[in-house]
């Protein structure tokens, strides 16, 4: 059993606190992404589960074990960074058993778990490069080869698909949600990217300014968003957040409409002028303006076809709206 | 060789280059900036060398124009000159310092200060005054440290009660009081390059490290020194031009003594062929230094700072 908790733990350096206090729970076997903007805390967050910074106050566990000081290599857990991290004077092979071979692990084993771990990526063939001569996703796969080989109990990965272009990053995504699936570890993996966080994870951890804004399943923060922030941050393109004024609710000091659930009327509904048009083929994406309510964007089907500077009425599917108070915090529809 | 040999693509690729250098502007900012340089380098550098070349076929003492013609005489006097031998062997000593004592040092105080903290950077500028300090000026301090009677020497023999003792005079000791003196004075120098190489090693490579559970040393040597070779190469390779360089310590510290021992080949061509006012003789020696110089340069470039390694 790995499962990672974290107990009041608090982060600060100097006079900076970077985490003022996270409790966390993150389930054993389970793909948790912990996802928020630059600045958010988040990878700060990862290392302190690495060990690679000591919280200033709090409990860290991992498969029930207090690991608050102990060394990284101590804790059973594995890291991918952003940048890959391969040393660029060893092999492929080299790269990936380096952790095996200073710990004296004999080479039988250690063969056999190089050899395992380049079938499960699809390295054998590059096994004498090095890290230079592979192209982004190849040295994306090496560094989780690294990862892999240590039977870690839990896999840490910091932003890996950052540095890869748009078409690397969906492959390896896909790539990265199979090898979840076929060798079942905890794993924790940090994004500002919430396509990423969307696809991939069992568990999302939304971070804010070092707190944790909402933890939950995909579709449970994709439906229920608990505050503005997360409603602003999951989707995309992002929800429409409007002042209730504007739309005769002074009770509610936000609404939010998704902008998938705006829909095109023929009669009733707000009068709009489209600003932009985007046809992305599948979806098309309009940015509007609604006098004395304020911009807004629309996701249409594909077939509809608009340019610039038409007009349309739209209509928000009143059971699809979210509320929140002035703290910016979820209001139930049933306390409505 | 001249255009016309050239082979018609080749021709037209470098008259595609010169007419590209003459719209760029490359052209004129050659035209304007090279000769200053090519002037100076040919008045301060190569003619100074081939006259040097010249006069070390001399018997010459620096006045008129050099007359007496004495073919290989100066440097088969040279190379039997009991004093060249152990200039020579001096300076080899000097090389195996600073290659073996000196680098490893600078290398281990850098592991220990590269990190940007206010700390590490006072020990920085503490470690690094003796190398901007004058050379002359160290080996006088130095001097003062070793002197017999009111050095430091004195007093710890005073302290100790043991009778006093004259290091920079002793036939044996002598040589080691320079050596420690150049190790002093340059390994500041060599300790600043690691550390600029050093902060140019990535954190996540260390860390990544760290977590397979690499020690310190293993980290050391598994991933920073590999990384920093290109400057291990280039520091040492300074080290090794400079000890063949090595003048200004030594003469106001022993000025070659006792009985010669002290010696480099530069203090060497100071004191036989300078002083003595044999030119002829001085001109022999540098042009064997030189010779020396650039064929360690050529060969420790091509072996040791090829492409991609420096």
């Amino acid at each position: 059993m790995a499962e990672v908790r974290l107990e009041n733990v608090t982060k600060s350096f100097g006079k900076l606190t970077v985490i003022p206090d996270i409790s966390l729970t993150v389930p054993d076997k389970s793909f948790t992404v912990l996802v928020g903007p630059s600045g958010c805390g988040k990878s700060t967050l990862l290392r302190l589960i690495a060990g690679l910074e000591r919280p200033t106050s709090g409990t860290i566990r991992i498969g029930g074990d207090d690991v608050t000081d102990d060394e990284p290599s101590k804790r059973g857990i594995s890291m991918v960074f952003q940048s890959y991290a391969l040393y660029p004077h060893m092999s492929v092979a080299r790269n990936i058993d380096f952790g095996l071979r200073i710990s004296n692990m004999p080479t039988e084993e250690r063969e056999k778990r190089l050899a395992e771990a380049a079938r499960i990526l699809a390295l054998e063939d590059y096994l004498d490069r090095k890290p230079s001569e592979l192209s982004g996703g190849q040295r994306q796969r090496v560094a989780i080869g690294r990862s892999i080989v240590r039977n870690p109990k839990v896999f840490l990965f910091d932003e890996p698909l950052s540095n890869l272009d748009a078409a690397l990053r969906t492959q390896m995504r896909v790539e990265l949600a199979e090898l979840h699936h076929s060798i079942d570890s905890t794993m924790i993996y940090v994004t500002h990217d919430q396509v990423e966080a969307m696809t991939l994870a069992d568990q999302i951890v939304v971070m804010n300014k070092g707190r944790i804004e909402q933890i939950g399943s995909p579709m449970d923060l994709y439906d229920t968003p608990a505050s503005v922030f997360v409603a602003g941050f999951i989707g995309s393109p992002k929800m429409n957040l409007l002042p209730g004024k504007a739309l005769g609710r002074p009770d509610i000091a936000t609404v939010g409409i998704r902008p998938e659930d705006l829909e095109v009327t023929e009669n009733d509904g707000w009068d709009t002028k489209a600003r932009v048009v985007e046809t992305l083929g599948s979806d098309t994406i309009a940015y509007v303006r609604v006098e004395d309510v304020g911009e807004m964007t629309v996701r249409l089907p594909g077939h509809i076809r608009l340019k610039d500077g038409d007009r349309l009425k739209l209509r928000a599917d009143p059971e699809r709206q979210h509320h929140f108070d002035e703290d910016g915090r979820r209001i139930e529809r049933t306390d409505v | 060789m001249s255009d016309t040999t050239l082979p018609p693509d080749r021709r037209q690729a470098f008259s595609d280059r010169v007419r590209r250098a003459a719209t760029n502007g490359r052209l004129t900012a050659g035209l304007i900036l090279l000769p200053p340089a090519l002037i100076l380098f040919t008045l301060f550098v190569i003619l100074p060398l081939g006259e040097s070349g010249l006069y070390a076929f001399y018997d010459w003492n620096g006045y008129g124009a050099p007359q007496d013609f004495v073919g290989l005489r100066n440097f088969e006097q040279m190379f039997g000159h009991s004093v060249f031998s152990i200039a020579v062997w001096n300076t080899v000593k000097i090389i195996l310092i600073s290659l073996l004592i000196q680098m490893p040092l600078a290398l281990l105080l850098a592991l220990l200060i590269y990190r940007k903290t206010p700390t590490n950077a006072v020990f920085r500028l503490i470690f690094f005054v003796p190398y901007i300090m004058a050379e002359v000026a160290a080996g006088l301090i130095w001097s003062f440290v070793f002197d017999g009677n009111y050095g430091v020497t004195a007093s710890i023999a005073t302290t100790l009660g043991i009778e006093r003792f004259f290091v920079l005079a002793d036939r044996e000791l002598a040589f080691y009081a320079v050596m420690v003196v150049i190790v002093w004075k340059y390994f500041g120098f060599h300790m600043m390059i690691y550390i600029a190489a050093l902060q140019g090693v990535p954190d996540d490579q260390i860390e990544a490290a760290q977590i397979e559970g690499a020690s310190r040393p293993q980290i050391v040597r598994h991933v920073q020194v590999p990384h920093i070779k290109p400057a291990i190469a280039v520091s040492a390779f300074f080290a090794i031009i400079g000890a063949l360089q090595v003048f200004d310590v030594i003469i106001p510290l022993t000025n070659g003594g006792p009985s010669n021992q002290t010696h480099t080949i530069v203090t060497y061509l100071y004191e036989f062929g300078l002083t003595r006012l044999r030119i002829g003789y001085g001109s022999a020696v540098g042009v064997v230094l030189f010779i020396v110089a650039v064929l360690v340069a050529v060969f420790y470039q091509r072996i040791f700072m090829k492409k991609g390694t420096a």
